[in-house]
């Protein structure tokens, strides 16, 4: 049932959701989960507020399905209900940082605190190098502003245009411009690690 | 960063997403063939962006895709049957 849900349009699942299907919903969670998790941690950087991210986003599309205007995808749609799951989280925690930090002062070597996600990579030299140029891009990402971060994660990460970008988060292209530009300039400007990593 | 450096970065920022016009286009990689610090600075940027990409393959753990199915179907047949 699940195979063959598998092949079905978004569009589809809608409907097949909307007639009562739980097997349908599962198929658009595994067709999405993947991406609204790592989202959620690129984020946050920690394993519990991307569950919570998750969840909240996942439970929300499937209340408001109704509401749901096919001429969006799907997919665009999950993330701008997953974005303002983010600004919620971060409003309820105040935690993250308005400016960019040093990656030397920042404490992403939060031993405790940081979900590292595991590699499995069968060939043990470059999952070393893969982890290691991870973990440092990780935690760069981590280190920018969180509306930076939000544009620099939409966009570099999940590949969405400007103008998408723009959409999901309700602000103008121009907006969207200025924040990656300056996201970008962070990561170049701590880029050392990275070329560090990448050349070995 | 030089005020001209700091213009050029945002063009060439740009330019990696496929956001100048044609003629845009033409004039940053007359400058890029021409400056040593922009090409650079291409090559950087299109370096992390690459990165970005090849390091945001993450799926959630076993149990976290458990709980959240789980969830779903409690919350959403609760909801339907009220």
């Amino acid at each position: 049932m699940t195979d063959t849900l598998s092949e079905k349009t978004d569009a589809q699942l809608i409907e097949a959701f909307k007639a009562g299907s739980m097997a349908a919903m599962e198929a658009i969670v595994n067709r999405y989960e993947d991406r609204i998790f790592t989202f959620g941690l690129k984020m946050c950087g920690q394993l519990q507020d991307a569950e919570d991210i998750m969840q909240e986003t996942f439970l929300n599309a499937f209340r408001y399905l109704d509401g749901f205007r096919q001429e969006t995808k799907l997919r665009n749609w999950l993330f701008k209900i997953a974005s303002s799951a983010c600004i919620k989280k971060r409003r309820k925690k105040k935690c993250e940082p308005d400016h960019e930090l040093s990656l030397d002062a920042f404490p992403g070597n939060g031993k405790n605190t940081t979900y590292q996600i595991p590699d499995w990579s069968n060939d043990p030299s470059s999952a070393v190098m893969r982890g290691e140029m991870k973990q440092i891009m990780d935690t760069a990402i981590q280190a920018l502003p969180h509306k930076n971060k939000l544009v620099f994660n939409l966009r570099d990460i999940e590949g969405f245009s400007t103008k998408e970008t723009a959409d999901i988060l309700g602000i103008s292209v121009e907006s969207v411009k200025t924040r990656l530009h300056r996201a970008r300039r962070f990561l170049r400007k701590n880029r050392q690690g990275l070329q560090g990593a990448g050349t070995r | 960063m030089t005020d001209e450096f700091e213009k050029n970065f945002e063009k060439i920022s740009d330019y990696l997403d496929g956001e100048l016009d044609p003629e845009g286009c033409r004039e940053i990689e007359r400058h890029i063939s021409e400056c040593p610090k922009c090409r650079d600075c291409l090559e950087s940027l299109q370096k992390i962006k690459a990165l970005c990409r090849e390091a945001s393959q993450e799926k959630p753990p076993p149990e976290v895709h458990k709980r959240l199915l789980n969830t779903l179907r409690e919350c959403l047949n609760h909801e339907h049957k009220a």
